[in-house]
């Protein structure tokens, strides 16, 4: 009688196994679209045998929890190619924007930024034109017209350019609302992670935390470190304290010289973050380093024609005869007293074409001596701007933006490609078994060696085209 | 040329390019084993032709290189993502190599007791 209660009271235990069994997979299939879900597989424990008669009798199994399927690792891995995807992708749309401001309008009639290249090409050409009737006064008139137009080109530039980095400020320092928050919700998980268990997995709330983590992640470049009970640590990419285990330290901001600067607690870690990734690394990169350079280059080159345009002006006689003095100096230009903010400030502040200097020195108002040497400050062997002419400085400008855009862009698709790569294979990893764990790593192998053939092949292809073809153009 | 032409018709090199990174990107590999073999028939038919026919492919191939760069930084993201995945597969299969965790811990143990 006791071996039938035995084998009713086993298979009444294996029934309500299989029953918690079952409820994980119902689980797992109400959870399958669930985002940040990892799939859980029962845990079975075998119950301690009995002996009757002498006898050993085996007592079944008795399903004591479920344990998620994760892998720390790929998920860390996955974390981290986010956050630089996240930064390349924010300052690729920043740079996108400056670009933009420097790209020729070639529907619009009116004058801007794009159009600074041909108001430099078309302001000394208008001296060129003076150079065959230095008294003609609509030519007189011509150059200064061609003045304005690049002077207010340059001016409105830099004031999009400041625009722009006060946008991207005010998005930098919104994004530390949403750090504060997600860092206070890990510290809560933590909390409750470790109270529930000891290195146990806690399900639902690990997925709740690597969520936490992977949104965090688009946000700033972070390290995580698993502490006692599956408590997490997490810092910045250079180290700073963000969350130690149940406490969460708050990202705070503050304005120096006229910029949001972060903190925590009084450690500014405004460049760390910057290096760091994540949407907000972008944005910094973005704010303090691209809008800063293209502001310094606009500059030089305002504060470069404007001084020495006035210089070679004061130099010169004027249509009155008149040559400048320092008491009462021929300017075109507002004459700047520093680089920084001469774009910004740059403006005509001639308002007589009489005034231009088309003559030289002593000599008559109908001499153009002057005129041609204020024409060639732009030719091709011309280094008033840094060693360059005005035209081949800005060109230059010009190309180090597209190439600075055109790399960010190759290493965002790159990254992004690494995030799909690295999400496909957490997805196929997430709850299978070793056999099918292999048949994916030998998808991606044989999808890295085949594309490494690829990659060689063309490379070669592309070698010969180029090598063979350019001999045959040089022909 | 004709007959590279007639093999290659189109994509150009650019979109050849473009969709190796794509394909590598969803870890598509039976495209890119068909992309290789299309590749070196490719590179094969040039080995046959005069430096003149050459000179359209010459100019995809500038035109291609700026995504020659996209492909191969997405290369080289795939090695970093491949090497990560078999250090993470070692430590899978480590972990289901049940015994060898309680020996090495064993031997820890003895050692740090000073007692063997």
């Amino acid at each position: 009688m006791g071996t039938i209660n035995s084998a009713l009271s086993i298979m009444s235990q294996a029934l309500d196994a299989d029953q918690a069994a079952l409820n994980v997979v119902a689980n797992n299939v109400a959870n399958a679209n669930t985002p940040g879900y990892t799939k859980e597989t029962p845990n079975w424990q075998e119950n301690q045998p009995i002996s009757i008669d002498g006898v050993s009798y085996g007592q079944g199994v008795t399903e004591t929890g479920a344990t998620s399927e994760r892998d720390r690792v790929l998920e860390s891995r996955l974390d981290q190619q986010q956050q630089l995807a996240s930064a390349s992708g924010s300052r690729l749309t920043a740079l996108d924007t400056l670009q933009a401001l420097f790209t020729p309008d070639s529907g619009s009639s009116s004058s801007t930024a794009g159009d600074i290249g041909s108001d430099i090409t078309s302001f000394f050409d208008s001296f060129s034109s003076l150079e065959a009737s230095p008294t003609s006064n609509s030519l007189r008139q011509g150059v200064l017209t061609a003045a304005k137009a690049l002077a207010g080109d340059i001016s409105n530039a830099a004031a999009s350019l400041n625009s722009q980095r006060s946008a991207l400020d005010q998005e930098a320092s919104g994004v530390t609302s949403q750090v504060n928050s997600l860092t206070g919700a890990i510290a809560q998980l933590n909390q409750q992670i470790q109270s529930t268990s000891s290195d146990a997995d806690a399900g639902t709330l690990e997925d709740q935390r690597q969520e936490d983590l992977s949104q965090l992640s688009q946000l700033i470049g972070i390290n995580q470190i698993t502490t006692q009970n599956n408590g997490m640590e997490i810092t910045t990419t250079s180290g700073q304290l963000l969350v130690s285990e149940g406490i969460n330290y708050q990202l705070t901001t503050g304005m120096v010289n006229g910029v949001t600067d972060f903190f925590v607690g009084n450690t500014d870690i405004t460049s760390q973050l910057a290096s760091g990734g994540g949407s907000l690394g972008g944005y910094l990169t973005a704010r303090d380093q691209d809008i800063p350079s293209a502001l310094n280059s606009l500059d030089q080159l305002a504060y470069r024609i404007s001084t020495t345009v006035n210089a070679q002006n004061n130099e010169g006689t004027d249509y009155d005869g008149v040559t400048g003095t320092a008491a009462n100096p021929l300017y075109i230009f507002s004459q700047p007293t520093a680089v920084d903010g001469s774009a910004a400030s740059m403006s005509v502040v001639m308002t007589d074409p009489n005034q231009i200097a088309a003559a030289g020195a002593g000599d008559g108002t109908g001499d153009n001596s002057n005129a041609i040497v204020m024409a060639n400050l732009n030719s091709t062997t011309s280094t008033i701007v840094n060693g360059q002419s005005p035209t081949n400085y800005y060109s230059n400008f010009v190309s180090m933006l597209g190439a600075t855009v055109s790399g960010v862009e190759t290493e965002n698709t790159a990254q992004n490609a690494s995030v799909t790569q690295l999400q496909t294979q957490n997805n196929a990893l997430s709850g299978v078994n070793l056999n099918d764990e292999a048949s994916s790593m030998t998808t991606f192998e044989r999808s890295y060696q085949a594309a490494s053939q690829v990659f060689t092949m063309l490379n070669s292809i592309m070698a010969s085209a180029l090598n063979l073809g350019d001999q045959t153009t040089v022909s | 040329m004709q007959q590279i032409e007639e093999r290659r018709g189109y994509p150009k090199l650019k979109e050849l390019v473009v969709e190796a990174s794509r394909a590598l990107a969803r870890l598509d590999a039976d495209r890119l084993e068909e992309m290789a073999l299309s590749c070196q028939a490719l590179n094969r038919d040039l080995a046959h032709v005069d430096g003149n026919a050459l000179a359209p492919l010459a100019f995809e191939s500038k035109e291609a290189a700026g995504d020659m760069a996209v492909f191969a930084r997405v290369l080289a993201a795939t090695r970093a993502n491949l090497s990560v995945m078999n250090r993470l597969r070692e430590l899978r299969a480590g972990h289901f190599e049940y015994g060898v965790p309680q020996a090495r811990q064993w031997r820890r143990t003895e050692s740090r007791h000073g007692d063997n």
